[in-house]
């Protein structure tokens, strides 16, 4: 009996002392749903990703590790067997087989379920239930990027059995994962609590408790973490992250993001055929004062359509530099060293409307008149999409951060138009090399495919590289272990707080 | 807004005149919210209807199957005329149906609910504020006119209503939650201490109006026949402040509290954001930025039903204070 206490005794020091906490965290938005197939936004992704596991883990360096999967192998070109970790047990006390994951795979592809992120699986045929911990996945077509896609907070598996039963229930009240914590409840518009799952496959956890706050204006998420409300503070803006930089009671954790903003051309349309006229504009513009400018320095030069943080970026390749001169040359070379008019659109995105207006004052120097048009969001796409426009301003964001998500849609000849590729260039090369990269496994050899591929990107120049965009998170100076992700989904059951 | 009004006698609150007149009153007065809450919803269709895009591409995205978007105009109605869609809408909103969000796919009436008490809560403790503050400072004012004391409670009201709220919210955050640390920040989460800035913040307009609409009725009232009558009776002052003029002066002021609960209802966006106040003005802020239509609907619907209630109230309210407009009615 007293031996009994002891260990009961000692076991609420180990649990109660060092890891009695609650980590308070707070982003700009609250979650939609804490189902993966009901939403695809990033609060609720980050949320998710400490409920569910997925089959791969994308580490923090991109590496795509077991997660759920204790191991894969390729069958044939289009054949995947996965092996379902054992001993892995949901939250309500269910234990995970491979038909859970096949019923998730499958519900998320159902057009009827409506899901949002449906996309992400678009690749696969079939999935299957081999054996009680056996999944087969059988893809249109070779596509090796399919891990990275079996990573994303959007695919994590659910238990089929809580699903089924919460009906319209599942991801506001009843929410069931195997991840390192297990959902509590959610106040709308305010918070959601988890807390710390003992039981988790994948090791301690820290945090006791985690609750995410919704703290709207960014200023006042800075506030709450100055003065110590909250322990982590997610995506600072530009002004307050500068103010943070310089407080000794804070820590930064910056992180390059997956997202990349553009200014497409459309290719077939003249002048903008003429690759020497997308290289002046591309000369003429200076990404780095659209970054210091409307990003308070918090962004790169994009160099590339992928950004540093993707699997597959070309760290070879040097922005087009800031040259009006050379500019000059190029339209004069192109035959309009008088200059031309042409329209930029954009939607009524305020940071876009302002780089536009950036853009069409240093373009003018160079001769190019630019009409600037705001345009609404759905007729912006359509029209887009259509290809009526010269010039148009987006982002993309590779949320796979694997390359293949990041070309493929926006540069292969047979995604024109509302598929992606609303530049409407190709190259007979690039088709190849981006076909290519889908099906070979060798990492080294998928590497030199796609530095290629950004090769040729970077020198015919279908877009103007603008800028990445750096997410300024901080955290209490007594918070430590958190390591920012690239894809916004930050993992929290390694954080500790002194 | 403000009428002079004239009073040939104080009124006395005991005679309240003969009940079936005021539910008559009360009656036409509801039959008169229906053509108010039709034409509104005309403007809330319309522009839904008039604005750009197509909601279908909205709800499914601009990379759904072709075949998808069609089932889907086809279920919501899409492809039939303007007005039979109005009908159908109206239908649906009479029932108190809005459809679901396109965001989050659960209903818009269930949204705005869930969202309800948090505003009505905030909006209700600013009035109760700017009661409690406003009229004391109007009556000082109007009792002292042009003294110190007028002068400062002009200054202070004038600076009240001047004040950007999410400046003044972003200011009382940092005083008293950073530099004094008095207080949390932001947020609603359980404890008193939460609702202490929000509702300053919320207030701060409503007291400046109050205080000065009490200042002026007051003014008004006491320079009256009957105020004179009573001085010369040898009533005292204070009996006569409270007990003559300003009873009289409430008539007009109950009409800008119940304009001001109104306002508060539906106008506390920015206060909500800045503290991030789960109320109904950030669920239309968050619903107007993600283009989500139907919650758009059902909330600028829900904001017209609460400012005719509110305004119904008021003017019942005002009847019951007022006997000649009973008269008037019955």
């Amino acid at each position: 009996m007293r031996k009994v206490l002891l260990l009961i005794a000692a076991a609420a020091f180990a649990f109660g002392g060092a890891h009695a906490f609650t980590l308070t965290v707070a982003q700009g938005s609250d979650i939609v749903s804490l189902s993966p197939h009901n939403t695809n936004d990033q609060p609720s992704a980050r949320v998710m990703r400490q409920i569910y596991d997925t089959l791969v883990v994308q580490t923090e360096e991109l590496e795509l590790v077991p997660g759920l999967a204790e191991s894969w192998n390729q069958v044939d070109d289009v054949t995947w067997d996965f092996a379902i970790r054992p001993g892995v047990m949901f939250h309500n006390g269910d234990p995970l087989t491979a038909s859970d994951v096949a019923f998730t795979l499958n519900r998320l592809r159902d057009p009827a379920t409506g899901a949002p992120a449906a996309f992400l699986v678009g690749f696969i045929s079939s999935v299957e239930a081999v054996d009680d911990m056996t999944v087969r996945i059988v893809t249109n077509g070779p596509f090796v990027p399919m891990l990275s896609h079996l990573a994303h907070t959007a695919t994590s598996i659910l238990n089929e059995r809580a699903v089924t039963e919460a009906g319209e229930d599942y991801g506001t009240a009843v929410v069931v994962g195997t991840g390192p914590f297990r959902f509590v409840s959610w106040e709308v518009a305010s918070q959601v609590i988890l807390e710390r799952n003992d039981d988790w496959w994948g090791g301690d956890v820290g945090p006791e408790r985690v609750v995410f706050r919704a703290i709207v204006e960014g200023t006042v998420r800075a506030i709450e973490l100055e003065a110590g409300a909250i322990d982590i503070a997610y995506a600072l803006e530009p002004r307050d992250a500068l103010r943070a930089r310089t407080n000794a009671d804070l820590t930064m954790a910056e992180i390059e993001t997956l997202t990349t903003s553009y200014i497409g051309f459309n290719a077939q349309k003249a002048p903008f055929d003429d690759v020497r006229v997308r290289q002046a504009i591309n000369h003429a513009v200076d990404a780095e004062t659209i970054v210091d400018v409307l990003l308070e320095g918090f962004g790169f030069p994009a160099t590339s359509p992928i950004s540093s943080q993707v699997f597959g970026s070309n760290p070879d390749l040097e922005a087009y530099d800031f040259d009006p001169e050379r500019a000059r040359q190029l339209l004069a070379d192109a035959g309009l060293a008088g200059g031309f008019s042409t329209t930029l659109w954009t939607n009524d995105n305020p940071v876009r409307i302002q780089i536009a207006e950036i853009v069409q004052a240093q373009l003018a120097d160079i001769g190019i008149n630019v009409d600037v048009q705001v345009l609404e969001w759905s007729t912006y796409l359509a029209d887009t999409a259509a290809g009526a426009h010269d010039m148009f301003i987006l982002g993309w964001v590779t949320v796979t951060a694997d390359a293949d998500y990041g070309l493929y849609a926006l540069f292969h000849s047979s995604n024109f138009g509302s598929a992606g590729n609303r530049t409407f260039w190709s190259s007979d090369r690039l088709d190849e090399l981006l076909d290519l990269g889908r099906r070979t496994v060798d990492q080294d050899e998928r590497l030199a495919i796609y530095y290629e591929a950004q090769e040729i990107i970077n020198a015919e120049a279908p877009w103007i590289f603008l800028n990445t965009s750096i997410e300024a998170n901080a955290t209490r100076a007594n918070v430590t272990g958190f390591v920012p992700h690239p894809a916004g989904h930050h993992r929290l059951y390694n954080v500790q707080k002194n | 807004m403000l009428v002079p009004l004239t009073y040939a006698r104080p009124v006395h609150w005991g005679e309240h005149g003969t009940k079936p007149a005021l539910i008559k009153y009360i009656f036409r007065r509801i039959l008169l919210l229906i053509p108010i809450l039709l034409g509104v919803t005309v403007i809330v269709f319309g522009i839904m209807f008039l604005t750009p895009g197509d909601a279908a591409i909205l709800m499914l995205g601009e990379n759904a199957p072709q075949a998808e978007l069609e089932a889907l105009r086809e279920r919501l109605g899409l492809n039939e005329p303007a007005y039979v869609q109005y009908g159908l809408w109206l239908s649906r909103a009479v029932q108190l149906d809005f459809g679901r969000s396109i965001r989050s796919g659960r209903p818009v009436t269930g949204e705005i609910t869930a969202r309800l008490p948090a505003t009505i809560e905030l909006a209700l403790l600013a009035t109760l504020l700017s009661i409690v503050i406003g009229v004391p400072l109007g009556v000082l004012s109007a009792t002292r006119p042009n003294t110190a004391v007028d002068h400062s409670a002009t200054v202070l009201a004038f600076g009240g209503l001047a004040m950007p709220v999410f400046w003044q919210g972003l200011i009382m955050i940092l005083l008293f939650a950073l530099v004094l640390d008095w207080l949390p920040p932001s947020g609603k989460l359980g404890g008193w201490q939460y609702y202490v800035l929000p509702t300053i913040t919320l207030g701060t307009s409503a007291i400046a109006a109050i205080t000065r609409m009490t200042r002026a009725t007051m003014l008004e009232t006491l320079s009256q026949d009957y105020v004179r009558t009573a001085r010369s009776k040898g009533v005292r002052e204070r009996s006569i402040t409270y007990r003559h003029a300003l009873r009289n002066a409430m008539i007009p002021i109950v009409t800008v509290i119940g304009l001001q609960f109104g306002a508060l209802l539906s106008g506390a966006v920015i206060t909500e954001t800045i503290f991030s106040w789960p109320g109904i003005g950030r669920l239309a802020i968050d619903a107007i930025r993600s283009k989500d239509f139907p919650v758009v609907q059902g909330v600028v619907m829900f904001f017209a039903l609460m400012y005719a209630v509110v305004n119904l109230l008021t003017d019942i309210l005002y009847a019951y204070l007022d006997p000649r407009l009973k008269t008037r009615y019955s």
